[in-house]
C-alpha cells in the first residue's frame, strides 16, 4: 500500500508541473494586448512608446518569457500567487475571499448528488424496467441535458416572478452570517447537485446491475442471504468504487459549470471573480484562478485514487 | 484476454456495415435512438434554411414593441430592443449547430490520429503524448476553453479552436485504446512482414478499424459541446453581438434587472433538446455500433 501510495504521489508532480507550463502557455504565449484592453485602444495610442515601456516594466511584462514563468514559479512557490495586474493585491486574497463560498457550493452539490442519485439508481437496477425505472431514466436523461447556468436563471427568474424574493448579492461567508450565506449558495448548490445527480444514478444503475449478475451474489442469494442484505453488505460496496471514480471526474463538471452558475444566480464565488477578471483582461488573475481549479482537480482525483486503493486491493497490487 | 479484444474487435467493422450501410436495421433495432437523430436532423435543417423560414429579421429592432410578451405576431415574445425571439432562436441555431459539428470534428480528428499514431507507435513516444493527455485533461473543458477564447478574442473560429482543444483528448484516449488492440492482430503482423510501411499500416489497415469509434465520439460530444459553446456565449465570450447565439440570448437576458420568462425560457428549451437529440442518437449509435464503449466516453 505505502508503495502504492508513494507511486501515485510522485506521478501527480509531473502532471502539476506539466498545468503550470500549458496555462501559462495559453495565456502569454498567445496573442492579445491586456493593456489595450484595460486602458482602452484611444489611451494607449497617445502613449508615447517610453511610457509604454514603462507601463510594461511595471507590470513584468518587459522580461523574457522564460523569467516570466520563473517569477510566477516563485510567486506560487512565496504563496502569495502574484497580483492583480491592475488592482495590486495579492491574489491569495481574492482566493480566501471567493474560494469558501465556492467550496461551499461544490461540496453541497456533490453531497446532494450522492443523496439523490444513489437511491435512485439503485432502485433502478433493483428493479429494471419497471415504471419507477422509466420514471427515472427520463428524468436521468433529462437532467444529463439541461445545462446548469439555463436552471439557474429559471429558478431566478420563477423566484422574483412568483415570490418577488431575490438572493441578496453580497459576499457573506458562512461564519459571518449563516443564512445570508445559505441563501446565496442553496440555489447554486441545487442546480450544480441536481446535474451532477443524473451522472451518479445513471452510472449507479448500470454498475449495481453488472454486479447483480456477478456469481458471488447468486451465491448470497442461494445460501438465503435476504435480499436486502445480498444488496447492502454484497453488491453495493464492488457497485459504487466506479460511482466513486465518477464522482471524481465530475468535480471538473462542477468546477466548469459553477462559472457559469454563479454567474446566473449573481454569486460572489470564484467563478464570478474569474468571470470578472476576464473582462478585465487581467491575466495574472485568470492564470492563478484557471491554475488554482487544475490543482484542486488533480489533487481530489488523487486522492480518489488512493481511496480505490485502499477500498479495493485489486487495484493496488497490480 | 488479447486474443478476445481482437476477436471482438473484428465484429467492429462488421457491424458498421450491418448498420451504419442499413439505415432501416438501425431504426427497427433502436427506434426511440432514431426519432431523435431525426430530431437532430430537424434543428440541423432548421439552422440551414433559417433565413426562408424565420418570419422577421433578427437583427431589426421595434422600440414600440419591447420586451412583449408572447403573441399572434411573434410566437416567442420580443427581447428587450424588441428584437423577434422566435426568428434569433432559429438564427442562434446555424452558430451553435456549426461551432458544435466543427469543434467536435476538428477536435476528435485531431486527437483520433494522435491516438492512432500514440497507440501504433508505442513505447517512449506513446508515453510521452499520454502525459499530455493527461495535463490537458486536468483543466476542466469548460474553464480551458474559456482561458483559450479570452486570449485568441472571441471570434467563431477561435471559439471553435478553444473547444476543439477540450476535446482532443477524448479521441486520443479511446482510439488510442483500439489502436493498441488492433496491432496485434494477424492481419496487421501479416502487413508488416510483406514490408509495408508504418504509415501505410496505420492509415490501411488501423485506421479502418478506428471508424465506429470515431463516429460514437464525434456524436456523443456534440451535446456537451453545445453546452460548452453556450456557456460561453452565456459568460459574454461568444460570437459577438448583435449576432444572435442561444448562449448570448440568456445572458443578455440575465443582465436584465427584472428577467422575462420568455426570454429565458426560449432559448434553453431549444439547448437542452439539441443537447437531448444528439445524447440519445449518439447512445443508440454507440449501443449498435460498439456497446463496450458504454461509460468510457464522457
Amino acid at each position: 500500500m505505502r508503495t502504492y501510495v508513494l507511486k501515485r504521489l510522485l506521478y501527480a508532480i509531473p502532471t502539476i508541473f506539466g498545468i503550470t507550463v500549458l496555462i501559462f502557455g495559453i495565456m502569454r504565449i498567445l496573442p492579445g494586448d491586456p493593456l489595450g484592453a484595460y486602458y482602452g485602444i484611444e489611451t494607449i495610442i497617445q502613449w508615447t512608446p517610453e511610457q509604454k515601456a514603462a507601463i510594461l516594466r511595471d507590470l513584468g511584462l518587459d522580461k523574457p518569457i522564460a523569467v516570466q514563468y520563473a517569477v510566477w514559479i516563485k510567486d506560487i512557490a512565496s504563496g502569495k500567487l502574484g497580483e492583480s495586474f491592475f488592482r495590486g493585491d495579492p491574489i491569495i486574497n481574492i482566493l480566501a475571499q471567493r474560494g469558501p463560498i465556492s467550496a461551499q457550493i461544490g461540496i453541497i452539490s456533490v453531497a446532494i448528488s450522492w443523496i439523490i442519485g444513489l437511491p435512485v439508481g439503485i432502485i433502478s437496477a433493483v428493479r429494471p424496467n419497471s415504471i419507477w425505472d422509466m420514471f427515472t431514466s427520463f428524468f436521468t436523461v433529462l437532467f444529463l441535458a439541461i445545462p446548469g447556468f439555463w436552471l439557474g436563471l429559471l429558478v431566478v427568474v420563477a423566484c422574483i416572478s412568483w415570490f418577488q424574493y431575490k438572493a441578496p448579492i453580497v459576499s457573506v461567508q458562512f461564519w459571518e452570517d449563516p443564512w445570508t450565506n445559505f441563501q446565496i449558495i442553496v440555489g447554486p448548490a441545487i442546480v450544480l447537485g441536481l446535474g451532477q445527480a443524473a451522472f451518479i444514478a445513471r452510472m449507479a444503475r448500470s454498475s449495481l446491475f453488472e454486479v447483480l449478475r456477478e456469481d458471488y451474489v447468486r451465491t448470497s442469494r442461494a445460501k438465503g442471504l435476504i435480499e436486502r442484505l445480498v444488496i447492502a453488505r454484497h453488491a453495493m460496496p464492488n457497485a459504487l468504487l466506479p460511482v466513486l471514480t465518477l464522482s471524481g471526474v465530475l468535480l471538473g463538471f462542477v468546477m466548469g459549470g459553477s462559472v457559469a452558475v454563479e454567474q446566473a444566480f449573481t454569486v460572489p464565488g470564484l467563478g464570478k471573480a474569474l468571470v470578472v477578471a476576464a473582462i478585465d483582461r487581467d491575466f495574472n488573475v485568470v492564470q492563478n484562478i484557471v491554475l488554482f481549479y487544475a490543482i484542486i482537480f488533480v489533487m481530489v482525483n488523487l486522492l480518489i485514487d488512493l481511496l480505490y486503493g485502499w477500498l479495493d486491493p485489486r487495484i493496488r497490487l497490480n | 484476454m488479447a486474443v478476445e479484444s481482437v476477436a471482438a474487435r473484428g465484429s467492429v467493422s462488421s457491424n458498421v456495415h450491418r448498420y451504419g450501410g442499413n439505415l432501416r436495421g438501425f431504426v427497427r433495432r433502436s427506434p426511440f435512438a432514431a426519432i431523435w437523430g431525426l430530431v437532430g436532423l430537424i434543428l440541423i435543417l432548421m439552422a440551414v434554411g433559417a433565413p426562408i423560414i424565420t418570419p422577421n429579421d433578427p437583427l431589426k429592432t421595434n422600440f414600440t414593441k419591447m420586451s412583449a410578451p408572447p403573441d399572434s405576431e411573434s410566437y416567442f415574445g420580443t427581447d428587450q430592443i424588441g428584437r423577434d425571439l422566435l426568428s434569433r432562436i432559429l438564427y442562434g441555431a446555424r452558430i451553435s449547430l456549426f461551432v458544435a459539428l466543427a469543434s467536435v470534428l476538428l477536435g476528435t480528428t485531431i486527437g483520433g490520429v494522435w491516438g492512432l499514431v500514440s497507440g501504433y507507435l508505442g513505447g517512449l513516444t506513446d508515453m510521452i503524448s499520454q502525459r499530455f493527455v493527461e495535463i490537458i485533461m486536468a483543466l476542466p473543458g469548460l474553464i480551458l476553453a474559456f482561458a483559450l477564447v479570452l486570449v485568441m478574442g472571441a471570434g467563431m473560429w477561435t471559439i471553435i479552436i478553444a473547444i476543439a482543444v477540450t476535446r482532443v483528448p477524448f479521441g486520443a484516449r479511446i482510439i488510442r485504446s483500439v489502436a493498441l488492440s488492433v496491432k496485434e492482430t494477424a492481419y496487421v503482423e501479416a502487413a508488416r512482414g510483406i514490408g509495408a510501411s508504418q504509415v501505410r499500416i496505420m492509415a490501411r489497415h488501423v485506421a479502418p478499424q478506428c471508424v465506429a469509434p470515431f463516429l460514437i465520439l464525434f456524436t456523443v460530444h456534440l451535446g456537451t459541446v453545445i453546452v460548452i459553446e453556450a456557456s460561453l456565449s452565456f459568460l459574454g465570450l461568444g460570437v459577438s453581438p448583435p449576432t444572435p447565439t442561444w448562449g448570448g440570448m440568456l445572458g443578455e437576458a440575465s443582465a436584465l434587472l427584472y428577467p422575462f420568462w420568455w426570454h429565458v425560457v426560449f432559448p434553453g428549451v431549444f439547448i437542452t433538446v439539441t443537447v437531448l437529440a444528439f445524447n440519445l442518437f449518439g447512445d443508440g449509435l454507440r449501443d449498435a455500433l460498439d456497446p463496450r464503449l458504454r461509460g468510457t466516453l464522457e
